[in-house]
């Protein structure tokens, strides 16, 4: 059986293990939360290199793609660098397709319509499904500024999101990335009602759980929530808060969606095809076939 | 006039007359020291809901310092050099809290990012 571990910068409470089959092979997976200790992450990743078929790194993204421009976050390049043998890889390769395949079908399915407006928490992440809302002519409200770095600031174009990325990410992916994003704790910390309105306004609240679980109301009465890592627990709550939709962006293996990471490093493992082949465009297509049936 | 005031002033202006950034910092009321390192001489901005103004001598009241030396500080605020380049190196210290930080980061990145 091949062997994937997440090994994630979040929290050790979320820690999972899952098995799935997929292209004829079996693949355990485990996820392994460091609680926001790079230095652990890094000697984790030590650890586990030649030892595993592929590592995700979760919790923290090595590149963030923003039109077509690949910024590489350097304290992700310090976790991957630990490995000399086993493949790392971040879920960037997939986020930039697979997210983007996910909002077209569920614009197809009719969930998501051009009428509604989006809340992406965060785009320079996810720039994929930001520009696949805004070329399907939803009005987006993107809350990178807000969310990431409390500038309440929404940013309401495509032009703009992509003039920030180029502006702020040559030097922000220098910054220690606790800087950046929450990690361990962060991810548990208590909600925080200063950005309600953004959600009040909004039919569908895209992005990253962790900002959505600490920044948005007690109440999502009918509102459409795209986002990837939940649990089952995670997904009751917020159908219990009146969410009408839960749409995530990776499929729901053993109760639960797994990251971009782990889906990405499952990939690599069963295929020995990289992210940055020519060949993985083939890969992911395949995948979300299989995956889907 | 001293050179560091004169680019913390020229500073100031610049986000005065910048729509987006007078958006942004609308909500903003700081004050900001700035002590220069070799020389011990103190500088200050102040962003009053967003309204940036500059100055050189001792202040009360600050909400975030900025510990660097003449050159550095002249560097980063007219551009020159982005603050995560002294701040990674240790050139650049700071007292206060981890937001304020980042927002004077993009502040100067929008200004003069690219």
């Amino acid at each position: 059986m091949k062997r994937v571990v997440s090994v994630s910068l979040g929290t050790s409470q979320r820690d999972h293990t899952a098995s799935i089959r997929i292209f004829g092979e079996d693949v355990h997976i485990e996820r392994l939360g460091m609680d926001g200790d790079l230095e652990r992450a890094r000697r984790t990743i030590q650890d586990l290199d030649g030892k595993v078929d592929a590592i995700g790194l979760g919790g923290i993204d090595r590149y963030l793609v923003v039109n077509q421009i690949r910024y590489e976050i350097r304290d992700a390049r310090y976790l991957v660098d630990a490995a000399s043998q086993t493949p790392v890889v971040d879920g960037s390769g997939l986020k930039d397709t697979w997210e983007r395949w996910v909002v077209e079908d569920q614009i197809a399915k009719g969930v998501l319509r051009p009428a509604m407006t989006v809340l992406m928490v965060s785009a320079l992440d996810r720039f994929g499904m930001a520009e696949t809302f805004y070329r399907y002519g939803f009005s987006v409200l993107a809350g990178d500024l807000i969310f990431g770095s409390h500038i309440n600031y929404p940013i309401e174009s495509l032009d703009e999101l992509i003039e920030l990325g180029r502006k702020l990410l040559p030097e922000m992916v220098k910054l220690p990335f606790t800087q950046l994003y929450p990690t361990g704790a962060l991810q548990t910390a208590a909600p925080d009602d200063r950005y309600y309105e953004y959600f009040s306004n909004t039919d569908i609240i895209a992005g990253d759980f962790h900002f959505i679980r600490r920044y948005a109301p007690e109440k999502l009465d009918q509102k459409v929530i795209v986002t990837n890592t939940t649990t089952e627990l995670d997904r009751d709550e917020l159908r219990g808060r009146g969410v009408r939709e839960i749409v995530t962006t990776t499929p729901v293996i053993a109760g639960r969606t797994f990251g971009t990471n782990v889906m990405e490093a499952l990939l690599v493992a069963v295929t020995d095809i990289l992210p940055w082949d020519e060949a993985w465009s083939e890969v992911v297509q395949k995948a979300r076939i299989e995956l889907a049936g | 006039m001293n050179e560091v005031l004169s680019v913390l002033q020229d500073f100031a202006q610049q986000c005065n007359h910048n729509e987006r950034l007078r958006k942004m910092n609308r909500d903003w009321s700081r004050l900001v020291e700035l002590l220069a390192t070799d020389t011990g001489v103190t500088y200050w901005l102040r962003s009053d809901q967003g309204q940036i103004t500059a100055g050189v001598g001792e202040i009360g009241g600050v909400d975030l310092k900025i510990l660097a030396a003449e050159d550095v500080l002249r560097d980063v605020f007219s551009g020159v050099m982005t603050p995560t380049e002294p701040y990674n190196a240790g050139d650049l210290l700071v007292k206060g809290h981890q937001d304020d930080l980042m927002r004077l980061d993009i502040i100067t990145l929008l200004i003069w990012g690219e």
